[in-house]
């Protein structure tokens, strides 16, 4: 495997890519096998048509009462996982070999600079091929037993478009680090990136006759194949359009690290103050304490943060209306779908109860926040830059506790900017709402972003920030597949509280659940207790 | 006191006492002893991993040792690492600083963890290493960060000074400049405990040595102690052909080797050269050269036994 630097390459990406494709192909599988159970009656498969077309702005629900078409609907909001580690697989290639200084190694070999880029490149393309096999072989064993209606074509067709889509955003990824000094800030403006396209594919599917806007969203053509679903099939010319903006970004990406500085950016700005100094900042806020500085560091990545969440929070709230036009038109008529949905009937309870699902990805995104930065505190050690702090007296548990200080400011920053967001949605579209519940449900997020914060503080104990991110993130993934599709497979109560959003609640109906969240608050607090005996004890990586 | 070559009735501020530290199966160190007195400038040398590194972040409470003890001014470094690093400035081997802050920042920032230091003599510092504060950390060369490193190491004026290959990427005129601050240190009664694999730098500013190897200290001594067992070269050169033979079986004489067609002959000696002149002086002698050894010599001694890569040893 080190004959050459494709191989290497491809060895490097063995563990995360397979990691990667068993998770999401478990996911896929496991939603296959849970058919049986969500369609068991004829009424339970209208809730789920009906459901569907309330939540069409996540996922187009075509023939969502067939297996394929509900497991490519449940499977819908899962692109935004798909898409993170080809994102950071794009951002490492270069940039993140450039910061650890491998690749002036690398580059001394005899090789030409767009040569070792395209091994690379190839290297990463190969890993989402195999990816997309794994999560396609998964799928059709999934669905194995449901009469021959998912074909081993129809999965692995399944599994390439989201290869492609992966190989796409991992372009993107990589022609956005030929800008910027850090992979750190590359893989942030690429998740932007993600993001927009994700909402912006949203918009036609929310908002009549903007199919035009949605067209220029990556996602949108991702979306346009559906090879699971009967008589839909997959759209090669969708397909072929990933595949030409894979080339053009990825084309691009080369020429540019053809020919700028190995260590530079593309487009270097001209410097503040070329003069040379020996003055020292003595004025600067962030300097002066270990929290001050612990709250500098991560500043920008929470105003970037706070600006998802926030403007999510308030885009949700806008669309509560249409979301509840569709589901009235739904419930006249059917006693069934009103029993399975239970909605209140004054405007508010309407209201709340709509936006109670959808303000489930809120938490979700605020946890996510709390991974990065517990990977950061992780990267911190391993990188050495605990070193030298620990050479002042400071104790260690209070640099522990400081820079988790400094997180927990960040996050309810983050909740209360939401909430002031939610609420001026609210009040500027006439979105009737209980501002004692819509607080509830914004500041309960804080402890869950504290608890996944904790755990990230307790794995970096013993495992390195690859390891600690990798584990974080798939126990996100479970609770939200626990919580997402517990109900539907009809779990064991005990299954479903292990996962933190069952004690979120649904606070938008049921105002503040104290009991719930002091439950939370206790599982963070002993995971924060035993991240600091051991960070008192441990050896500090070298 | 363990080792030798040490200033009699000067308290120790280092002492370390059979101190082991492995990583899972692996070798760190074992039953590293030694003791450095106030005062003193102690040089700890050592080939690539020897053990260096190892001992020093068990002085600094960064790991654990297995067993032993280790102390800094009667204080134990891992229950009262608190106390102790109020006393160190510490200088890493591998230095790693927030890449996005400006020396300057960083200097602010880690005199504030400080508790505030005296801002005349750390702007001295920085004037003396001619650093340029104003530019990011990932901007610095490896010099520069070096210089980054050192200031914020010597800029409380700590009791002990623990530096880890502190020269390591520093220019001849910098090294120089190091050198004068270590040597201040020491006038100024501050202990200095430097690792290194450049002999010559511990040659130039250290008063006793102690040398790792393979985790275990293998000798301890004072810099004049440790040039009793040093060899030296003489080369000499002749009127007429001599043969080698005539002093390879003298007093002394550890290793010969004929040059220019029997012309002159270089000689590696240890010990006394009285035979060795006595010898030549029996031919018509044109010339005689001298090598005075350094410590290079002397470490290099303890590796090439073993065949171990004498180029790693001495960091060539």
């Amino acid at each position: 495997m080190f004959r050459s630097i494709y191989l290497k390459s491809l060895r490097d990406y063995r563990v995360p890519i397979l990691g990667w494709g068993l998770g999401l192909g478990a996911l896929m599988a496991t939603v296959l096998v849970a058919v049986p159970t969500v369609f068991a009656t004829p009424a339970a498969k209208a809730a789920i048509v009906a459901l569907g077309a309330s939540y069409a702005w996540v996922a187009e629900p075509i023939k969502i009462d067939t297996a394929g078409g509900y497991a490519t609907w449940k499977y819908g909001i899962t692109i935004l996982v798909v898409v993170i580690w080809p994102l950071l697989a794009g951002t490492g290639m270069l940039r993140g070999e450039e910061e650890r200084g491998s690749l002036d190694v690398l580059l001394s070999a005899p090789r030409g600079r767009v040569r070792v880029a395209l091994e690379k490149l190839a290297a990463l393309w190969t890993a989402l091929v195999i990816f997309g096999v794994v999560v396609g072989l998964l799928t059709f064993a999934g669905g194995a037993k449901l009469n021959g209606e998912i074909t081993l074509g129809g999965t692995l067709a399944f599994g390439l478009n989201l290869a492609l889509i992966g190989a796409l955003f991992g372009s993107i990824a990589l022609l956005v680090s030929q800008f910027t000094q850090e992979r750190r800030t590359a893989s942030g403006l690429t998740a932007a990136i993600l993001t927009a396209a994700i909402v912006v594919d949203m918009v036609h599917r929310v908002v009549p006759n903007t199919a035009w806007l949605s067209r220029l969203s990556p996602i949108y053509y991702y979306n346009q194949s559906k090879p699971l679903v009967p008589g839909y099939g997959a759209d090669l010319g969708a397909m072929a359009f990933l595949v030409a903006m894979t080339l053009v970004f990825s084309g691009a990406a080369m020429w540019l690290f053809a020919r700028r500085d190995v260590g530079g950016v593309a487009v270097e700005l001209p410097a503040r103050n070329a003069s040379a100094t020996q003055a020292l900042p003595t004025s600067d806020w962030s300097l002066r304490s270990l929290y001050a500085r612990s709250l500098g560091m991560i500043a920008t990545s929470t105003l970037w943060w706070t600006l998802v969440i926030a403007l999510l929070a308030a885009w949700l709230v806008i669309i509560v209306k249409q979301t509840e036009t569709q589901l009235r038109s739904l419930l006249q008529g059917s006693n069934v779908i009103a029993q399975v949905i239970k909605l209140g009937g004054a405007d508010t309870a309407t209201n709340e109860a709509i936006l109670g699902a959808l303000f489930l990805f809120l938490p979700i995104l605020l946890m996510a926040f709390a991974v990065t930065q517990a990977n950061r505190w992780s990267a911190d050690e391993e990188e050495g830059l605990l070193e030298i702090v620990l050479s002042t007296p400071q104790p260690r548990l209070r640099v522990l506790l400081v820079r988790f200080s400094a997180l927990a400011t960040a996050t309810i920053f983050i909740s209360v900017v939401t909430l002031i967001a939610a609420t001026a949605a609210s009040a500027v579209y006439g979105v009737a709402l209980d501002y004692g519940n819509l607080a509830a449900a914004a500041l309960s997020m804080i402890p869950l972003g504290l608890l996944v914060a904790a755990l990230g503080y307790l794995f970096a104990g013993w495992l390195r920030a690859a390891l600690d991110t990798g584990l974080l993130s798939f126990l996100l993934v479970i609770w939200f597949f626990i919580s997402f599709i517990g109900p539907s497979l009809k779990l064991p109560d005990a299954v479903e509280k292990v996962s933190p959003f069952f004690y979120y609640g649904t606070p938008l109906l049921h105002g503040w659940q104290l009991g719930d969240l002091l439950v939370v608050v206790a599982a963070g607090a002993v995971a924060l207790a035993l991240a600091s005996y051991r960070f008192a004890r441990k050896d500090i990586a070298a | 006191m363990s080792g030798s070559g040490k200033e009699a009735a000067v308290p120790d501020i280092i002492e370390v006492d059979k101190l082991t530290k492995s990583y899972g199966g692996k070798r760190g160190i074992k039953d590293v002893s030694f003791s450095v007195a106030e005062g003193e400038v102690f040089g700890f040398l050592g080939p690539n991993g020897a053990g260096k590194t190892t001992t020093i972040r068990t002085l600094m409470a960064l790991i654990r040792a297995d067993s032993g003890t280790a102390r800094i001014a009667g204080l134990d470094c891992w229950g009262r690492a608190l106390e102790i690093k109020r006393l160190i400035g510490y200088v890493p081997g591998e230095p790693a600083l927030d890449r996005n802050l400006t020396g300057g920042q960083i200097l602010e920032y880690f005199a504030n963890l400080r508790g505030g230091v005296d801002r005349v003599y750390l702007k001295k510092l920085i004037e003396r290493l001619d650093l340029d504060t104003s530019r990011k950390f990932r901007q610095y060369s490896t010099g520069n960060k070096r210089k980054v490193v050192l200031i914020q190491a010597f800029m409380h004026r700590p009791r002990v000074l623990i530096l880890d290959e502190p020269t390591s990427g520093l220019d001849p005129l910098n090294q120089q400049e190091f050198d004068g601050m270590v040597r201040e240190a020491r006038e100024e009664g501050r202990t200095v405990f430097l690792s290194s694999h450049v002999l010559s730098e511990v040659e130039k500013t250290c008063t006793r040595v102690a040398i790792i190897r393979d985790g275990n200290i293998v000798r301890i001594g004072g810099i004049h102690e440790l040039n009793d067992i040093k060899r030296y070269e003489i080369t000499i050169a002749f009127a007429q052909p001599v043969a080698a033979d005539a002093f390879a079986r003298l007093d002394g004489v550890a290793e010969v080797e004929a040059l220019n067609d029997g012309m002159a002959v270089r000689l590696a000696i240890q010990g006394s050269a009285d035979a060795v002149i006595k010898a030549a002086a029996r031919y018509p002698v044109v010339s005689l050269t001298s090598y005075e050894p350094s410590l290079e010599d002397i470490f290099l001694r303890y590796y090439e036994r073993d065949g171990q890569a004498a180029k790693e040893a001495v960091g060539v």
